[in-house]
């Protein structure tokens, strides 16, 4: 059983590996392209990817191989659609790319929300007030990127149209909605709790706690 | 000021408002508007649905949303009616009003989840982040509406796409005032005042929670 145990993990951690090999060229390819939108999103992909290495001071340690697999799978597809100009060639790619977007986006929302829920005294909330939340906080992630397309710094050339707007929206609600249900059900079946376990406890010794202490001796010194 | 001032300001207030839909219903009459005929009798039961729930359910609904709800409808009557959505930033001005309702709905209602409520216990910074992104997403719900309704009946209720992005600026801004304000409140103490009475209610009607021993 050790054994087999043995061999996910050192898999597990190859799959990791070779996700953040693709990560990283993602990143050299949208410096080349100048497109700096996607620079900054690689790069907080891959700080999200190598966060508990940091965190733990152990490369061993990965993330659920879900959140590796989504980031690199949405870097790949924007990669394909800045170099082979897919968002231009194939019908509704760009729908498909924002939809795994979102779904990055919703279970890192719902991952927050159940760690803050697991070790912070100023949240504890019902698992399906956490899928309406994961929800609304998916929408409106997609509504900071519809701002920031339209400010347009970077230059960068988007479709400014009334319908693709919406569409984008619709398919973040859609992802929300989707990892909403998934994650209940997970929460539900204590395979979530497995899931984030040890990234929260790590959390909870980094900033939560520390924060809580720092709360307390205020609140001490005030009452001095 | 004294409370009891301040509640009868507010209720002259809410009738003086109900006065003014009545006076737009007899200029559309006037005017054989029938669009806004209609609009003016639909957004007059709305405003008369706090004294409705009052008196045959004993819901007593906060004063300042009786009146945010009247507002909001006579500047869209009013809008529409008197041709006022052609002035500048009139839009803007309606559109903050209703999301600004929207979000203090959402404040009063997660504030009454986290005070009578089991399942929820949040610390009121995270309560008025809560607002801020429920007050964007239910404008986007909004925006949805529109853009269905557009497709379906071939209306112009979306106006494009810079009017839509500027529409969730908006929602965001209302959000945030609402969430700034609903805060300092909680701080005072004042929002446990004005959602005490509604809180009490449906904790009996739905929640039926024993608030004293489970909370407190």
């Amino acid at each position: 059983m050790n054994k087999i145990k043995d061999i996910c993990r050192k898999k597990c951690v190859s799959f990791s590996f070779i996700l953040r090999i693709v990560m990283i060229i993602s990143l050299i390819l949208a410096i080349w392209r100048k497109d700096y939108v996607w620079v900054a999103g690689t790069f907080i992909g891959i700080f999200i990817s190598i966060l508990p290495s940091i965190l733990k001071r152990d490369t061993k340690f990965t993330l659920p191989w879900v959140l590796d697999f989504l980031i690199a799978l949405v870097t790949i597809l924007h990669m394909g659609g800045r170099l082979l100009d897919f968002y231009y060639t194939i019908e509704n790619y760009q729908i498909v790319t924002r939809f795994f977007i979102s779904i990055l986006v919703a279970f890192i929302g719902l991952a927050m929300i159940y760690v803050l829920d697991e070790h912070w005294d100023g949240l504890k909330m019902d698992k399906y007030a956490m899928g309406f939340v994961t929800v609304v906080f998916t929408i409106s992630i997609g509504v900071f990127l519809e701002f920031i397309k339209f400010i347009n710094i970077t230059g960068t050339y988007y479709v400014r149209s009334n319908h693709v707007l919406m569409l984008n929206l619709s398919a973040d609600m859609v992802a929300g909605i989707v990892i909403a249900i998934i994650g209940v059900n997970l929460i539900k079946s204590g395979r979530f709790d497995k899931i984030t376990d040890e990234f929260g406890n790590q959390i909870d010794k980094m900033v939560i706690d520390k924060l809580e202490n720092r709360n307390r001796n205020k609140k001490i010194n005030k009452g001095q | 000021m004294d409370k009891s001032i301040l509640r009868t300001i507010g209720i002259i207030i809410s009738y003086v408002l109900k006065i003014i839909m009545i006076i737009f219903l007899f200029i559309s009459i006037w005017k054989l508007f029938w669009i806004w005929i209609f609009g003016c009798i639909l957004a007059l039961i709305v405003s008369f649905v706090p004294t409705i729930l009052k008196r045959n359910y004993q819901i007593t609904l906060p004063l300042v949303l009786e009146i945010l709800i009247t507002i909001a409808l006579i500047l869209h009557v009013g809008g529409g009616l008197l041709g006022a959505y052609g002035i500048t930033h009139y839009d803007t001005l309606t559109h903050f009003v209703s999301s600004f309702l929207v979000a203090f709905l959402a404040f009063v209602v997660i504030y009454i989840l986290d005070e009578y409520w089991d399942g929820l216990i949040m610390d009121k910074y995270a309560l008025a982040f809560l607002v801020v992104i429920t007050t964007i997403a239910m404008g986007v719900v909004w925006e949805f509406n529109e853009w269905i309704t557009d497709i379906l009946f071939g209306t112009h209720e979306q106006w494009g796409y810079d009017d839509t992005i500027k529409d969730l600026f908006i929602d965001m801004i209302a959000g945030l005032v609402m969430a700034f304000i609903g805060v300092a409140m909680i701080k005072r103490g004042s929002f446990d005042e004005l959602t005490e009475d509604l809180g009490e209610q449906i904790d009996k009607l739905i929640i039926k929670s024993n608030k004293d021993e489970t909370k407190k």
